[in-house]
């Protein structure tokens, strides 16, 4: 349908990243464009970035799918990684030990949440919003029992600190890895038999069934993603806020959504990219980070994401591609 | 003569020019203090903008104002704080909706050598000063005191917290439970601290489950602002007004329907005006290098004789005794 090379959409976000960056340039000045600002700007990304690559990849997988339980998820890893491995003085560990213990526990529980997803929506068969709607509960329930309410402090742990907040090469690690995810999963939709039988059977879920997909397993492989992805954003927020909390983010179930709409992924399903993904993240983060210096009511920021994403919506609504001549399009994309 | 006139205003011109351009420069030079509140647009936060409204007009030397997010949420929250941090404004006066959660974006903002204060956060590690309107403890005793002598003594009653992880929430909770075990035997506490998300629709909701389940139940200690509203309506739908006490915190504009009728019995609160304005104070105090001690006169009701306490890290906790207390008497002096 688009292009891969000259992608409207892809033009759009970047347009809107410039424009914003040029508007605070101007109205706001050097502070704004400082490589502190710029950096913390950017460490705010991954968490939500990470959110919305879940849901991109449920939407993807077509039949409305969407994922609801990933903030949930996301808490709910970052505490049981917590729970686990005690604080860091309990556990005898050196700092950079305790955060790949923490990652690959919070990464595991974030596999398993997305299993019980994909098996849910894949094997029983519930509508995805329904089914997530559920584990989203279920797994803030869970978070809620294991710590009483509370919040579960962390304290400085300057790996995990650093992680987050310290630059390295330009931005922090935690930016590093949202990148790195990014274009693996990127490379995974491209280039792997199960990315592109995906997009196949986003488009046509009864066809790609008696073409003989296993659609049930992609499902699972899909939302355990999703969970993977979670967990990882789970590691980001213990290590930016130095805590866990069943109800931190309660506000990102939509700004997810937002996100991947606004990067023109289809919510019918078979069409999304990632690049579109991460440059709509960046755009919302600019946008916020602008207003704030501002000191603009985050009321009219909620309202100009709101008119981004309508703009963005009749954009993609408006068929463009057909004023596109094919001689540009070297080959469609699924 | 015209001549003349032109010269004048030349002059004039030039003589407000030479007089306001060390003004401009010392507004420049003026400290940007920024309080971060929970929630935009809750009277609460309304009101307490009128305190850091007000300290912001009587001091040249500091630019202060009030944002929040629109959400409640600790994320967005500690998002807005990442950007001021970011901006390098010079002070923060914070109200964390989770103390911990912000604990990280603190410690960096006092890394870049910004002056924290924080308000109903005494867990707080990374703040140079946390400022309590009162002792938790003694208020929640105070407003158990109240609920008791309604009662006569004696009978069923419960409690509510906007959220279990509400700290300042769970320890009026606690403090009143202490002085009904302690003085009065004959208190009844039964399923203690209901949650209602800061939310009278919930608090509402929750109140009626409980005169559904306890029909006898006598007495009501509300924790979060809006509790006594919920647990107030539903009182009064029940035609329970005369045989039931709802005392807690709350706002006399919101609160005084229910004063009237006699559905709320009394509520105290402090005031968020005078707490913005001490936040700032502090704020200004602590940037100038001006150490608050023990017994120290802020200027401000409530504030005339702080105690001054360590807090959980390197700062101190200033605690006022800012309590103020009202019932269907006087609910209409105060117009928040």
């Amino acid at each position: 349908m688009r292009g891969r090379s000259l992608d409207i959409q892809m033009v759009g976000l970047i347009a809107v990243n410039l424009a914003i960056l040029a508007a605070a340039g101007l109205t706001v000045g050097e502070r704004f464009l400082s490589p502190f600002n710029l950096q913390s700007m950017a460490s705010q990304v991954p968490e939500i970035g990470l959110l919305a690559m879940g849901v991109m990849l449920a939407m993807i997988a077509g039949r409305g799918g969407i994922d609801l339980s990933g903030i949930a998820l996301a808490n709910l890893a970052g505490i049981c990684a917590f729970l686990i491995l005690g604080p860091i003085a309990d556990s005898g560990m050196s700092g950079q030990v305790y955060l790949l213990a923490f990652g690959l526990l919070s990464l595991g529980v974030g596999l398993l949440g997305g299993v019980v997803n994909g098996l849910i929506i894949g094997f029983v068969g519930v509508t995805s919003i329904i089914a997530t709607l559920g584990t989203q509960l279920l797994f803030t329930g869970i978070a809620v029992i294991l710590t009483g309410g509370s919040a579960q402090t962390l304290g400085y742990v300057p790996a995990l600190d650093d992680f987050a907040n310290s630059p390295v090469l330009g931005l922090s690690p935690s930016v590093w890895m949202f990148l790195a995810v990014a274009a693996g999963l990127a490379l995974w939709l491209r280039a792997t038999k199960s990315g592109r039988l995906l997009f196949l059977m986003g488009s046509n879920h009864t066809a790609a069934r008696f073409a003989g997909v296993r659609t049930r397993w992609l499902l699972v492989q899909v939302y355990m993603l999703s969970g993977a992805f979670a967990g990882l954003a789970g590691v980001v927020i213990a290590a930016r806020t130095s805590s866990m909390k069943w109800d931190y983010g309660s506000s990102y179930v939509l700004v997810a959504i937002l996100i991947a709409v606004m990067a023109g992924v289809r919510p019918e399903g078979g069409y999304g990219r990632v690049i579109c993904v991460v440059l709509s993240a960046t755009a919302l983060q600019l946008l916020s980070s602008y207003f704030n210096f501002l000191a603009l009511s985050n009321f009219v920021r909620d309202l100009a994401w709101g008119v981004l994403l309508l703009v963005f919506l009749a954009f993609s609504r408006a068929d463009l591609s057909a004023y596109w001549s094919t001689a540009i399009r070297p080959r469609s994309k699924a | 003569m015209t001549k003349l006139t032109q010269k004048l205003t030349r002059g004039t011109a030039i003589a407000a020019l030479a007089l306001a351009a060390p003004l401009a420069v010392q507004a420049q030079d003026a400290k940007d203090v920024v309080t971060v509140v929970k929630i935009t647009g809750e009277n609460w936060f309304t009101r307490m903008e009128e305190g850091v409204d007000a300290f912001d007009a009587e001091n040249e030397g500091v630019n202060a104002r009030q944002v929040g997010p629109a959400q409640a949420d600790a994320a967005q929250q500690t998002a807005i704080v990442q950007d001021l941090v970011a901006q390098g404004v010079d002070a923060l006066a914070i109200v964390p909706m989770d103390p911990s959660t912000l604990e990280g974006a603190l410690r960096r903002a006092k890394g870049q050598g910004i002056t924290v204060i924080t308000h109903e956060a005494e867990t707080m590690v990374n703040t140079d000063i946390d400022l309590e309107a009162f002792d938790n403890t003694a208020f929640g005793e105070h407003l158990n005191k109240k609920l008791v002598e309604c009662m006569g003594g004696e009978g069923k009653w419960t409690t509510f917290v906007g959220s279990v992880g509400s700290l300042t929430h769970m320890q009026w909770a606690a403090g009143g439970i202490a002085n009904a075990k302690e003085n009065h035997p004959g208190m009844e506490l039964v399923s203690e601290s209901n949650e209602s998300f800061n939310d009278p629709n919930k608090a509402y909701e929750v109140a009626r489950e409980l005169l559904r389940t306890y029909p006898d139940i006598k007495g009501f200690q509300g924790g979060s602002a809006i509790d006594v509203i919920g647990i107030g309506r539903a009182v009064e739908e029940a035609d329970l007004q005369d045989s039931t006490c709802v005392v807690g915190i709350g706002l006399p504009q919101d609160s005084g329907q229910y004063l009237d009728t006699g559905a709320i019995d009394g509520i105290a609160f402090w005031d968020p005006k005078d707490a913005g304005y001490v936040m700032n104070k502090l704020a200004e105090m602590a940037m100038n290098g001006e150490e608050v001690n023990d017994g120290m006169d802020l200027g401000v009701p409530g504030y005339e004789s702080v105690s001054v306490t360590p807090g959980a890290g390197d700062g101190i906790i200033v605690r006022g005794q800012a309590w103020v207390d009202v019932d269907a008497s006087n609910w209409q002096d105060f117009p928040f």
